[in-house]
């Protein structure tokens, strides 16, 4: 229980979403200088909790990910203050390295220019990587002991306040695997806006958090109580645990995201209306499928469409009576 | 175990007998000895010449050098010699891999056939092959439904020269652990009928739908059987409905396996000891390519079919009926279509019969569908004007100098340890090469 761990935090910068978010009275908003000054504080409360624990932040740009701080180094400005040695790690280097690095990347965009979506995915695969490496480090300098091949324990917190972009649901999703492959929790926090259906997700599969912010002013306190506590800790503390779970998909054709969709049988591409060829594997379906799943479209609603194709007759399957 | 490791593990089997295994025919040998001599790899190299005979592992001799688990260790202490060999093994069999997206069967039945005859309790792997047959056709199952989320796995045994009936035909996981999960009523005895099996695994998948496919797989440790009629005819059959037959011998090959194997489109071996039993059998879990089932005549058909995604109720939701068994319950998911609430997924509604399946379990084939493009070594530094100086992955910083420590299989290796994306131009670390191909199949720079 009382390992180090390991904290990666994805930071949405998006000025758009930003400015919406202060902009907004009901429900209040949050100007990004006030959310900065929390999230530093709940940084500086991560390392300051234990002397091992390691911390990273990464920031989603419009079109960039960006490592803005590492407590292992590889990220520093050129900032002269910031990169002193002989600094046992304080809070004033954390704070300068996160700030001057975002300041930076905001300086330099065009204010007229259309805002490309924020690149949270880099954000979410950089992460992985930089865990994937640390923990391998870890366990070879750790061997011999048992079980020191998880002296770390790594999570992932993404701070999020744009909404789902359908057209990463396929990266997104394959994050969401590694990061159960390498056992790292991914812990929301919906800071501003709509539910995410693909951040969701993502805690869900995890065993994370999804945390919905419902008063912006006490951010930092929900932050404090919900994110600072490893996973192991957490099944002690009540954590705000997910209401529901929305299990929609994006659409490959459109990207739209659909909550019935058309499976290809061969590389279960989804489809949100029935297409003659799988744009994915190229297979061509019978004619005769698409008359009968076309014929009972405008009539999906209605529970009893005779000729709804029913591919996979396995009324068993999980219907079967279970103990417990 | 980090997936990084294991893969790393794997690769390393390979390495140490590079000079024999470059026609890739006899890999499987090499693969088991390597196994069994894995931290010999120094010694080995140097009394090469000594004939191949005197190397191979036997099963009793592999008992007391089991050591692969240390060298896994030691590689991720980044021993350079030997590790780089191994990774730039991996890095070529990737390059090879063909980069368009191929098609696989994803909606798979299968039936593991066990060989429960007095053969199994042989103890030339241990404990004994029985015992070892059971933990690995467990893990085989846990694995096989990882993968391949959509399908069903049903289990034949083969005893007192009859079929035998041990698992239905099921989708949940649990069920077909549950079948394979007591020892006492599986234990071996009698001769196996390898026709009767395959008789039984075939009867039980003659009503499925046309788009899936169908596979035996047998695990077998006699080295005859007991068939009531010509087994060439079932094997007719077999080939007849498509069904592919992978067989794991555990003794020797018998020319008939081969055959069913070979005419069916599927997978013979015969394991040299424990390690390269379970490489054997874990080898048939990722859905195969569309082609390989071509061969025997088209494949499963193809179709579109409609799914639900559902919404997942919390356990502290109020507790309502389920359709499914009609009982109160706080958590459940909720079909899109007419809202009716079922318990388990993936599964068709009892009310409006649209197929309910969680959409993750469809994701967690899609990488399968859209593979990374494989980076590119850099040679050179020349022609980059100002090449970065950390991994784009992981951030960590890139060497300065060119490596020397390449050993001879280094071909396909970064002197820089850099590779590099082809779309994102952005450069990576080994580890991250590595790490995107094999684990997130998603590139940092470009997401893709
Ligand atoms: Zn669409
Ligand atoms: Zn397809
Ligand atoms: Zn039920
Ligand atoms: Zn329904
Ligand atoms: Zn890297
Ligand atoms: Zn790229």
């Amino acid at each position: 229980m009382d390992k180090p761990s390991h904290l990666s935090v994805i930071v949405d910068l998006s000025p758009t979403q930003w400015a919406f978010c202060a902009q907004s009275t009901a429900p209040p908003g949050l100007p990004l200088q006030t959310f900065l000054s929390q999230l530093l504080a709940f940084l500086n409360a991560h390392i300051a909790c234990k002397d091992e624990n390691t911390l990273a932040v990464f920031g989603a740009f419009p079109g960039q990910s960006v490592m803005l701080y590492s407590s292992t180094g590889e990220a520093m400005t050129s900032t002269t203050e910031a990169t002193d040695p002989n600094t046992y790690r304080p809070f004033k280097t954390l704070d300068s390295t996160v700030m001057s690095s975002i300041a930076e990347r905001f300086n330099s965009y065009d204010v007229t220019e259309e805002e490309e979506p924020i690149g949270l995915v880099g954000c979410l695969t950089k992460a992985l990587c930089y865990i994937n490496r640390t923990i391998s480090v870890v366990s070879a300098s750790a061997q011999g002991t048992e079980g020191a091949t998880r002296s770390i324990d790594p999570r992932i917190l993404v701070l999020s306040v744009s909404p789902d972009q359908s057209s990463t649901y396929i990266p997104i999703m394959n994050s969401i695997f590694s990061a159960q492959k390498l056992k790292v929790t991914i812990d929301v926090c919906k800071v501003f806006g709509a539910d995410n259906v693909f951040l969701q997700q993502a805690a869900h599969l995890t065993g994370g958090a999804y945390v919905q912010i419902e008063r912006t002013d006490a951010l930092l306190q929900y932050m404090m109580m919900s994110f600072l506590p490893p996973p192991a800790i957490r099944q002690l503390i009540s954590v705000p645990t997910q209401d529901r779970v929305d299990f929609r998909a994006a659409c490959f054709c459109h990207k739209r995201i659909v909550e019935i969709g058309f499976v290809c049988s061969v590389c279960l591409s989804i489809f949100c209306q029935p297409v003659p060829v799988c744009s994915t594997c190229r297979t061509k379906f019978p004619i005769k499928t698409l008359q009968r799943l076309n014929a009972s479209r405008p009539l999906a609603t209605t529970p009893s469409t005779p000729g709804t194709p029913r591919p996979l007759t396995q009324k068993n399957g999980a219907a079967l009576p279970r103990p417990g | 175990m980090p997936p990084a490791g294991r893969r790393i593990g794997d690769d390393f089997v390979d390495d140490s007998d590079s000079d024999v295994s470059i026609t890739g025919l006899d890999e499987e040998p090499s693969r088991s000895k390597a196994k069994g001599k894995g931290k010999a790899i120094d010694r080995k190299k140097k009394d090469q010449g000594k004939g191949k005979a005197k190397d191979q592992a036997y099963a009793w001799e592999a008992t007391y050098t089991r050591s692969w688990d240390t060298v896994q260790e030691d590689e991720a202490g980044r021993l350079e010699g030997a590790v780089q060999d191994l990774i730039a093994r991996g890095r070529r069999r990737r390059l090879l891999a063909p980069a368009a997206a191929i098609r696989r069967t994803i909606i798979r039945h299968l039936v593991l056939v066990l060989d429960l005859s007095s053969a199994m309790m042989d103890r030339d792997m241990r404990p004994t092959r029985f015992d070892l047959m059971l933990q690995y056709a467990r893990e085989f199952v846990t694995e096989w439904f990882d993968q391949n989320p959509l399908g069903q796995i049903g289990i034949v045994g083969m005893r007192g020269g009859l079929g035998e009936r041990i698992g239905e035909m099921s989708g949940n996981p649990q069920d077909v652990l549950k079948a394979i999960l007591e020892r006492h009523k599986l234990l071996p005895n009698g001769e196996p009928s390898l026709q009767n099996a395959v008789e039984m695994a075939r009867s039980s998948m003659s009503h499925l739908p046309t788009h899936s496919s169908r596979e035996i797989v047998v695990i077998f440790g006699s080295l005859t059987t007991c068939d009531p009629g010509n087994i060439h005819d079932t094997l007719d059959e077999c080939v007849k409905d498509r069904i592919r037959i992978s067989i794991v011998a555990l003794a020797a090959e018998m020319k008939v396996c081969r055959e069913l194997c070979d005419k069916t489109g599927g997978q013979f071996g015969v394991a040299m000891n424990e390690g390269h039993f379970k490489d054997l059998l874990f080898e048939l879990i990722p859905p195969p390519a569309q082609r390989a089932v071509a061969r025997t005549g088209g494949g499963p058909a193809a179709d579109l079919m409609i799914m639900g995604f559902p919404m997942r109720l919390p356990d502290t939701s109020p507790p309502s009926l389920c359709v499914c068994h009609s009982q109160m319950k706080s958590e459940g998911f909720l079909c899109p279509r007419c809202l009716a609430k079922v318990c388990d997924v993936p599964t068709d509604c009892d009310i409006c019969g649209l197929m309910i399946v969680s959409s993750p379990h469809l994701a967690r084939s899609y990488h399968h569908l859209f593979p990374v493009k494989p980076y590119s070594a850099v040679m050179t530094l020349d022609d980059t004007p100002e090449p970065s100086k950390r991994c784009h992955g992981c951030a960590v910083a890139f060497k300065e100098m060119p490596s020397t420590m390449l050993g001879a299989s280094g071909e396909g290796m970064s002197f820089y340890g850099r590779y590099r994306c082809s779309e994102c131009h952005n450069d990576f670390c080994t580890d991250c090469d590595v790490f995107v191909h094999d684990v997130v199949h998603c590139c940092p720079g470009c997401g893709k």
